[in-house]
């Protein structure tokens, strides 16, 4: 999980940017040398025309390349670019076909069986078949390091039925698996790889629209098309290079010199990287930060001291003051309009320092009696708006920057922390991720708001069309948002930018998908 | 010497410099107009009579930022020189009297820490004894101070072999009397030349350190932090890093010059420095008396 990095807002620190500039730098020598090599493959890959490389800057660059470890954060983007999954999300956010065809479910809801496309094979020539699902999601669910096995807690076993129908058995009905098993969580590794985890982690292999030709960990990665993805004639790219992005000032910059013509984006970026010319557009998705609280540890074991600050959350600094128009205000781990948000909560705990400072008082807490620790893992003005937030009503905070954050956090040994989501492409994963009693965005494990677990068991009973399917949900979200955990500030933006020669993405939500995307001069 | 320095124009404009940015390290908290760390909703405007260097990206007073901002700066590059000094200078001193076991164990570990990158090793050693200034500066101050401990040998050797001193010493003088008559002043200007330029190389530490975020926790000001969090915003406030990045500057040039003013001015070429300088300026100004006997000054 130490790698789950689920922000935009989770940089790198300052003394990366030294190192940034350095890999900017030998960025720019690898790819004027790269350049000949390039158009030398694509004369070799024959096909005419001139070959074309994506050259993305990304802030998440993964470090790990076992889907299996990485977990289900930002940066399984990148991992997609290898790795395949049974399912994929359209531009609603609906499960459709990737390596499986079709999927079906059995009557009680129980078990669904998921029917794999023919004659697919991995880079490494193992075939995708039944066994192959099989061994991931076995994998995901025992693997030591595995970040997933918690949100695989539905699934019982997993069995094959012939060459390429995989039946996935479960221990509850279940309609969100196929939404589940997804590129978020079930990419899917070549077995004859994954037979050595570790190697896998250094060398992905996938069945994927690309393949990996060369790795250096951290720093940067190389990729050609693969010829045998099933949707090949839909990817129009024939090369990737990937390189972790510096700090974020120097972003536009090797935009617009051309080292890189597509990287992610920090809002206060969006306006320089306009003035230069380029295409900065927002990706529909589900980001959403919280301040997130331990209530197993004073003084936030006393409810009291939680209202307060959550009263003393003004969400719309946060937006105004770090998302540059790009943003808006949240009070769920969602942004308002998508399916699960609750309309009938948006007005749950508004800004009222007020209200803060006498819910202080009742408690008989005197100002500045309360000093907290306010730890985070990387520099972000986000804290010290907390911080002034919470100075206001009384609480003294002090911001601490642990660069080994993700450990103490993780353990839930911290008491006051910041992180944020990417989202997930089942709302109910969403859901137990922040609220459940193991959720990684809980900072209070064990504990659980009342009634949420039988809401949640109500919203995986409910099949994803029936007409009463948001209502569940959005009770579900109810039930959840009385977690004291967890305090929604905003939501930050899926910012991007885009040499103008990069046709438009796919939009769908929280993916970065290549498919149909072309690269002109 | 203080008076020799400053009959030098450089030496007028070091300590002129110094002096002010000694003013704002001891008032600057106190001058400040507003509340460095209140924060407001005006993000990133730019200078107006309220605002005179303009508001940051959480809406604070830029310019109170960097008077508060002043005296962590400050102090850390004044640690940095002292303990460089102490750490240096005294088994320098001792390497030549006490032995040649003391003094190849003292060059090798001046040559040890020589060896060590000090910036990289200051960000190391915050990581092992807590993120604070002091902490980063305290090693910092350890890693140079093989300038001060190869300054302050070199000049008691000199001393140490002289003819005088070897008379002094068959005439019965002990060699803590040695040190005090004959070395230490043979010692004290290399060593003033050192710590001037150890507070600018102390300046630059702090101010990098502070830049990557290191030894300081937001939202505490420091110009290298400034410096730091106006390139992000460089599309809105593109002249906002000239000014932590001219105080910077400024220091460490007057550092700079304070150690170039000290060294010409020190020993028997400063004198000759002084007096070709003054006979010139009699020269050229014939009306003015000439002193008497030069006891005036």
């Amino acid at each position: 999980m130490t790698s789950a990095r689920h922000l935009p807002s989770a940089r790198r620190t300052r003394h990366g940017a030294v190192l940034g500039v350095l890999v900017a730098l030998a960025a720019l020598v690898l790819s004027a040398c790269g350049s000949g090599s390039g158009a030398g493959t694509a004369a070799a890959g024959g096909g005419g025309g001139k070959s074309t490389t994506l050259k993305w800057a990304s802030s998440f660059f993964p470090t790990h390349w076992d889907p299996v470890v990485g977990g289900s954060g930002a940066q399984f983007r990148i991992l997609a670019l290898p790795y395949a999954a049974l399912t994929k999300t359209d531009a609603k956010g609906n499960a459709v076909p990737d390596l499986a065809e079709s999927w079906s479910y059995n009557s009680a809801g129980d078990e669904v069986t998921f029917h794999l496309r023919p004659k697919l094979t991995f880079s490494d020539g193992t075939p995708v078949n039944a066994a192959a699902v099989k061994n991931a999601i076995d994998r995901a669910k025992s693997q030591k390091n595995s970040a997933l096995f918690g949100d695989l807690t539905s699934i019982k076993s997993v069995s094959t039925a012939g060459d390429l129908d995989v039946v996935v058995h479960l221990t509850q009905v279940d309609h969100q698996i196929p939404l589940l098993l997804g590129e978020r969580v079930l990419q899917i590794a070549s077995p004859k790889a994954a037979a050595d985890p570790a190697k896998l982690d250094q060398n992905p292999v996938g069945a994927g629209p690309f393949v990996v030709t060369q790795l250096i960990p951290g720093t940067k990665v190389v990729l050609k098309k693969n010829p045998n993805y099933w949707d090949a004639k839909n990817i129009h790219i024939d090369n990737v290079q990937l390189v972790s992005a510096p700090d974020k000032s120097t972003v536009v910059s090797g935009l617009q010199t051309g080292v890189y013509n597509f990287a992610d984006l920090a809002p206060s970026q969006a306006k320089a990287a306009k003035a230069a010319g380029l295409d900065v557009f927002v990706q529909p998705g589900f980001n959403a930060s919280n301040i997130s609280l331990n209530i197993n540890k004073a003084p936030f074991n006393n409810p009291k001291v939680v209202d307060a600050v959550r009263y003393a959350t003004n969400s719309q600094e946060f937006v105004d003051k770090l998302t540059f128009g790009y943003g808006k205000p949240t009070n769920q781990p969602f942004p308002s309009g998508y399916v699960a948000y609750d309309p009938k909560s948006a007005n749950l705990y508004p800004y009222d320092p007020a209200k803060a400072k006498q819910l202080l008082e009742q408690a008989g807490i005197k100002p500045g009696q309360i000093k907290l620790d306010l730890v985070i893992m990387a520099d972000d003005p986000a804290a010290e708006i907390v911080q002034s937030q919470l100075a206001a009503v009384g609480i003294t905070v002090t911001i601490k920057i642990d660069k080994t954050w993700a450990t103490p956090f993780f353990a839930k040994d911290l008491t006051l922390s910041l992180y944020g989501t990417t989202g997930r492409d089942s709302a109910v994963q969403t859901l137990t991720a922040h609220f459940g009693p193991n959720g990684p965005l809980n900072l209070s494990s064990p504990y659980e708001p009342d009634g949420f677990e039988a809401a949640i068991a109500k919203v995986r009973q409910t099949p994803l069309d029936a007409p009463d399917y948001p209502q569940v949900l959005q009770a579900a979200t109810r039930a959840g948002l009385q977690s004291k955990a967890l305090v929604f500030t905003y939501s930050s933006p899926n910012l991007f930018a885009k040499n103008k020669s990069i046709s438009a993405l796919p939009a769908n939500p929280a993916h970065i998908d290549w498919t149909g995307v072309t690269i002109g001069d | 010497m203080v008076r020799r320095v400053l009959a030098l124009p450089t030496g007028r404009l070091a300590v002129g410099v110094l002096s002010v940015i000694a003013l704002l390290a001891i008032l600057g908290p106190t001058l400040a107009p507003h509340n460095p760390l209140g924060t407001s909703a005006l993000t990133l405007t730019g200078p107006s009579w309220k605002h005179w260097l303009g508001t940051d990206y959480l809406g604070r007073d830029v310019f109170s930022r960097l008077l508060a901002g002043s005296r962590t700066s400050v102090l850390g590059s004044v640690e940095v020189a002292l303990i460089a000094l102490a750490v240096g200078v005294v088994p320098g001193i001792l390497s030549v009297y006490l032995g040649r076991g003391f003094e190849w164990f003292t060059l090798r570990i001046a040559d040890t820490l020589l060896a060590l990158p000090f910036l990289i090793y200051a960000v190391a050693v915050t990581a092992l004894l807590g993120n604070g200034i002091p902490q980063a500066m305290f090693t910092v101050g350890v890693l140079v101070s093989p300038l001060f401990y190869r300054v302050t040998r070199a000049a008691t050797l000199a001393v140490a072999r002289s003819q005088y001193v070897e008379a002094a010493l068959i005439s019965g003088a002990s060699i803590g009397w040695i040190a005090r008559r004959h070395v230490w002043g043979k010692v004290l200007p290399p060593v003033a030349v050192a710590l001037a330029q150890t507070i600018g190389v102390g300046f630059v530490v702090v101010s990098s350190l502070s830049f990557l975020g290191i030894g300081v926790q937001p939202p505490a000001p420091t110009w290298g932090g400034l410096l730091a969090s106006d390139l992000g915003y460089l599309s809105y406030q593109p002249w906002a890093p000239i000014v932590p990045a001219l105080l910077i500057m400024a220091t460490v040039w007057g550092s700079n010059l304070l150690a170039d003013a000290i060294r010409d001015v020190s020993g028997e070429a400063g004198r000759a420095l002084l007096n070709s300088r003054r006979a010139r300026a009699r020269r050229l100004n014939p009306a003015e008396p000439i002193p008497a006997g030069g006891a005036a000054r």
